[in-house]
């Protein structure tokens, strides 16, 4: 995320982080460019890692809100790396109109060795979410975008593999972006 | 304001899915506020055979998938459905072209989506806080309790106001999360007085002789069978009453302590006086409160106690607890009996006082009446609303949200 984030600010392009801290909350920018906004938890006692990451979701469209009307609306693209917060962007680009792409390091089925507890099909359910309403999908390797075709049907055209061996991830993860936020025609801005 | 005020309501209950009291509390005000000139979008869970979309007596009724999935535990599936509520309600309100003027929920259930949608939107955001879990646990005892706890908390936190049914929930809300007193509106509930009108005479007289004799007098309870209701108050009271007066007691409602509630029936020898009914449908129910000759709300703690008001409606004398909003409602010997809460003697004292003395019921039944029709009304009660809604818009607009950047 740090190499990434960099990276985006060393080619001109704006690029906020929103992103979770227990204590360390508010905006703040990084000497190479990068402004992250850190989101804690408005409600403190949990039963499990499911209802902490819900109800950070609402922190994070906050940020992300101020973050949108701070710059005009001028929020072209939002990468989501992982499920915890894919509702967060589901309700941005249902209501902003600000379309994602979803960057997929793991997953449950993997991650739980093919367990199906309720817990565990929760959680799937996000991610199928994700994949779904994402306008592409980023994954580092072809094992991972084959794993997402079979786990979750996704059409295999949906799946941009980008290794960050690659010389040139971040052009092409720019492409990636640019296609995802202007070549999805439903989510026009209006 | 060129165009209509346009209120968005979050509930995870609407008719016919209906587990509580907030299901007919949104019903009755959505349609009266749609009566005074709001357009109201309700978005709430599906139910089988209900549509996704429909209007409603003016009111724009979304059902979401509710979360259809297994899901761990009861609260983890209420943060889970508020995601797929917030999501559709996003896509709803964005489709309406900033339509949308307030975003209002209903309790902790829809708290996560609520909250969600202010931020995105920017709209000032409204809580009716229906209930308490600090309140309904009688204290916070574990770290399920206090999430929800919490979660409440926040929500009251994020809401511009918080709108609750009596005094004693303010003061019952302000205490539990510490709020600022300019921050709580008392907006109290409504009854429906057509659905006690022009009931026929002979329906009546049959369902009667379903419940009890003629020479018995019927004692209405209505209620979950949970200890903060008190219905073991009443099974307490029973023979106290039976001294004085032949009377069969109906207790209809559901709860954890039916079983309980039965033995202690049997044990005191009461149990051919004691009807334990279960949940009744609707028409039953208004239909039994209008044959009751006295019904008795002996709750332990009750935010409002909207079965009184029915009551009231309905005709019927009420004996009440002398606690919460009921404290609120009744006046005692004007418009109903008061007792003190958790007292079989002081209950049965009340039940008796109004079936063994009509003149004093008929005066009582009359000044209820009056009070119901004067004071909670649904259209008072949404014209109320409207204009809390049309006092925190003027401030709203003033600031830098309504700029939008």
């Amino acid at each position: 995320m740090k190499s990434l984030a960099a990276q985006l600010a060393r080619n001109n392009e704006k690029t906020w982080v929103v992103t979770y801290h227990d204590f360390l909350t508010g905006e703040q920018q990084e000497p190479d460019g990068v402004k992250i906004s850190r989101v804690s938890n408005p409600v403190h006692t949990h039963i499990g890692v499911l209802t902490w990451v819900l109800t950070l979701n609402q922190e994070v469209e906050r940020a992300a809100a101020n973050i949108y009307y701070g710059s005009n609306q001028k929020v072209d693209i939002i990468d989501v790396h992982d499920w915890h917060f894919i509702p967060a962007a589901v309700t941005l680009k249902k209501a902003l109109a600000v379309p994602f792409v979803y960057s997929v390091e793991s997953l449950e089925e993997h991650r739980s060795h093919g367990a199906n507890s309720p817990f565990n099909m929760s959680i799937k359910s996000l991610e199928w979410l994700g994949t779904y309403e994402a306008e592409k999908l980023l994954v580092k390797s072809e094992w991972m975008r084959d794993e997402i075709v079979r786990i979750y049907k996704v059409p295999q055209e949906k799946i941009k593999v980008i290794s960050t061996e690659s010389p040139n991830w971040i052009k092409e993860i720019l492409e990636v972006y640019t296609y995802s936020s202007t070549g999805g025609m439903l989510w026009a801005k209006n | 304001m060129g165009k209509e005020l346009a209120v968005m309501m979050l509930s995870w209950e609407f008719p016919p899915r209906v587990i509580g009291g907030i299901s007919p509390h949104i019903y009755n005000l959505s349609r009266n506020l749609v009566k005074n000139g709001v357009k109201v979008h309700v978005v709430t869970c599906d139910f089988p055979g209900s549509p996704a979309h429909e209007t409603l007596e003016g009111v724009e009724v979304h059902r979401i998938d509710s979360y259809q999935n297994p899901a761990p535990d009861f609260a983890t599936w209420v943060y889970l459905m508020n995601v797929n509520m917030q999501k559709e309600a996003a896509a709803i309100a964005h489709g309406l072209n900033d339509e949308i003027d307030i975003f209002h929920a209903h309790d902790w259930l829809v708290a996560t989506a609520g909250i969600g949608l202010k931020h995105v939107f920017r709209k000032p955001f409204f809580a009716t806080m229906h209930s308490t879990e600090i309140g309904r646990r009688n204290g916070i005892h574990t770290d399920y309790e206090r999430m929800i706890h919490e979660t409440e908390a926040w929500l009251t936190y994020e809401a511009w106001k918080i709108i609750c049914c009596s005094d004693y929930m303010i003061s019952h809300v302000r205490w539990a999360f510490g709020l600022p007193p300019d921050k709580l509106i008392k907006v109290p509930n409504g009854v429906n007085l057509e659905a006690y009108s022009n009931k026929e005479k002979e329906y009546l007289s049959k369902l009667r002789n379903r419940f009890a004799l003629p020479e018995e007098k019927i004692v209405l309870f209505v209620g979950r069978l949970v200890h903060e209701k008190g219905a073991q108050v009443l099974v307490s009271a029973v023979p106290r009453v039976l001294d004085k007066v032949n009377a069969k007691f109906i207790i209809v409602g559901n709860g954890y302590m039916k079983d309980q509630l039965s033995d202690l029936a049997r044990g005191m020898g009461v149990s051919h006086k004691v009807i334990f009914t279960g949940f009744l449908d609707d028409a039953t129910l208004r239909g039994l409160q209008q044959c009751a000759d006295v019904s008795v709300v002996p709750s332990l703690f009750e935010p409002f106690g909207i079965v009184a008001l029915e009551a009231m409606a309905a005709g019927s004398p009420v004996v009440v607890s002398d606690t919460g909003g009921l404290s609120e409602i009744v006046d005692h010997d004007v418009d109903g009996v008061k007792i003190y809460p958790g007292s079989p003697e002081s209950l049965s004292w009340g039940i008796t006082r109004v079936l063994t003395d009509e003149e004093y019921a008929r005066h009582l039944k009359a000044n209820a009446h009056k009070k119901v029709e004067e004071k909670y009304n649904w259209n008072t009660i949404a014209q109320q609303t409207k204009a809390v809604y049309e006092a925190v818009l003027n401030e709203h607009s003033k600031s830098f949200w309504a700029q939008k950047s």
